[in-house]
């Protein structure tokens, strides 16, 4: 008893620690200025300003930043999963000159970090003329080093009777990867999507240094501006935060399980 | 009996297939890692067309002018990102593995930070730890303790940021070690248990070194989330006070991308580049040795 009081006692303090500063977000939000600048004012919404969020969102071309991610977002993360599994696919089934080869290079992103490369990717981006446009945001993001490797570990690990037996009853090579192997690796599509999903839509250094005119940047660069142009409107700075952060935890929740999962395919191992 | 002998048609379906990501793999990673690598040697702009080679002077001007300190903040923030998000995932991966009931449900908060959007979270720590009102503050002045303005003394700031990372990532260790303590084999730990051992014993005996190569696997990607962490940064405290929290790849961030000179961010950039491979090499051989 003593024990079970402990593991609980100790786990809620930390899950309190996680959700706590978005517990305070929300309280903010709906706070007066004044109330939260003042240090001796109660820590509870005295007079609740649900107005703030409405004000936040007009404040801010929020819906086309909302867009321009969303586009990004859904975009990169299907030609992640895309390429990945027909890479993937055709390094696990087929031989083929160059194999080795091709698969280092396949992988190799995963040797280069965005972190190092921010200033030539910028540099390219801008001999290609892509600065402030949708294929500068996305088609660079598309090749998955992750993804090939993981979608190739899956598909060795599938059944090759499968592919056999439609081969004997005529069916082409495209065929069997369209309707028999493809199908399978659902739920790795899933948990690798949500994951890809999630970190496309929160990535906020490559969006900084591939579009720079309202019309073209994402939620996160947006509130960053909002943040910039509102230093000290408290609450509406945390109102526009939580119109950001709400809609992803939504999301987080929703596909809890999916997420765990994708973490843990994550580790590589 | 993968390979379908005698199958040109098959070849061409290969190709097609490995195409996309082998070819923007190249051009988005492997083209610029050379012009990264060849424009460290050269002086200009970023946008510049006409590059004067300089040999190594980028990198000896990168190391005085600001780099060095941007190594050694880097050093001092992953060292203690890599200690705090492990420790916390470690203990509380042994909590929700206990077999206590229904402890596995409470694991799902611990994945919020990682998927929330940094700059939103970067501007509630930025309230929270604002001076005079931020609620550490307030805490602060209930007990008796005086102000501190965290994000404007250099000391408190690397601390505030380092705490601001530690709690948005450390849910990834808290999976990982998790899902690595319960692949552990339950009938040692069922022996050990019939045999008297307490829950301390059982975790300093038997667990601690089973999960040795999870530790040092955990470690390695954690120390490369630690490197690569820019958006906690740049919101919270924009790299000050007086560079104080300006890592290494803020520091590309800020010489390509502010202060245009290209040819020291290059050759930081060339420094993370190293820096990583080294890393990745290391993990790639842990987990081959696991494989093997």
């Amino acid at each position: 008893m003593a024990k079970r009081i402990t593991v609980y006692g100790m786990l809620s303090l930390a899950v309190l620690i996680v959700l706590f500063p978005l517990v305070w977000m929300l309280l903010t939000a709906v706070k007066s200025n004044g109330q939260i600048v003042n240090p001796a004012a109660p820590l509870w919404p005295v007079h609740p300003e649900w107005g703030n969020f409405a004000d936040a969102w007009r404040q801010g071309p929020f819906a086309r930043w909302f867009w321009n991610t969303a586009v990004f977002a859904v975009a990169a993360t299907s030609g992640q999963l895309l390429s990945g599994l027909l890479a993937g696919y055709a390094f696990a089934m087929f031989d083929f000159p160059g194999k080795r080869l091709l698969f280092w290079l396949a992988l190799s992103g995963l040797m280069v970090p965005f972190s190092a490369v921010i200033v030539p990717v910028a540099q390219l981006l801008g001999d290609l003329h892509w600065l402030n446009s949708y294929q500068g945001l996305i088609i660079p993001n598309i090749a998955s080093g992750l993804g090939t490797f993981l979608f190739r570990q899956f598909f060795l690990g599938s059944p090759p009777q499968l592919g056999e037996a439609a081969r004997i009853d005529g069916a082409s090579e495209l065929m069997i990867f369209i309707r028999v192997y493809a199908p399978l690796a659902r739920p790795a599509v899933a948990a690798l999507g949500i994951i890809l999903f999630l970190q496309n839509w929160n990535n906020f250094l490559f969006p900084l240094i591939a579009v720079n005119t309202t019309r073209m940047e994402v939620v996160s660069q947006g509130l960053s501006v909002f943040q910039s142009q509102f230093t000290s409107q408290y609450n509406l700075i945390m109102a526009a935060a939580s119109i950001t952060i709400i809609p992803v935890l939504a999301v987080a929740v929703a596909a809890q399980r999916h997420i765990v999962e994708g973490i843990t395919l994550g580790a590589l191992d | 009996m993968r390979a379908r002998s005698g199958a040109r048609a098959q070849w061409a379906l290969a190709y097609l297939f490995v195409a996309p990501t082998v070819l923007l793999t190249a051009v988005f990673s492997l083209v610029p890692l050379g012009m990264l690598a060849y424009r460290s040697l050269y002086h200009g702009g970023i946008f510049a067309t006409s590059l004067r080679y300089v040999g190594l002077r980028n990198y000896r001007d990168m190391l005085a002018g600001g780099g060095g300190h941007a190594l050694g903040v880097t050093a001092s923030y992953t060292v203690g990102f890599v200690l705090l998000t492990m420790a916390a995932g470690l203990v509380l991966g042994l909590l929700l593995n206990s077999r206590t009931r229904g402890v596995s449900k409470l694991r799902a908060p611990f994945v919020i930070p990682l998927v929330v959007p940094a700059v939103g979270t970067a501007l509630i720590w930025g309230n929270l730890f604002a001076p005079r009102f931020g609620l550490v503050n307030r805490l602060l002045n209930a007990m008796g303790l005086p102000d501190i303005d965290f994000l404007s003394q250099p000391g408190p700031a690397l601390v505030t940021v380092v705490l601001f990372g530690t709690w948005q990532f450390f849910g990834q260790n808290v999976i990982f070690y998790l899902a690595a303590l319960k692949a552990l084999p339950q009938d040692v730990l069922a022996a050990a248990s019939v045999d008297g051992a307490g829950p301390w014993q059982r975790f300093a005996h038997i667990q601690w070194p089973m999960l040795r190569r999870n530790t040092i696997l955990i470690s390695v990607i954690t120390t490369l989330t630690g490197l690569q962490t820019f958006t906690q940064i740049y919101v919270l405290t924009n790299g000050g006070p007086q560079g104080s929290t300006q890592t290494a790849l803020f520091y590309v961030f800020n010489e390509g991308f502010v202060q245009f000179d290209t040819g020291r961010a290059d050759a930081m950039g060339v420094l993370i580049f190293l820096i990583s491979l080294v890393i990745t090499i290391a993990q790639v051989a842990l987990l081959g040795r696991r494989h093997g």
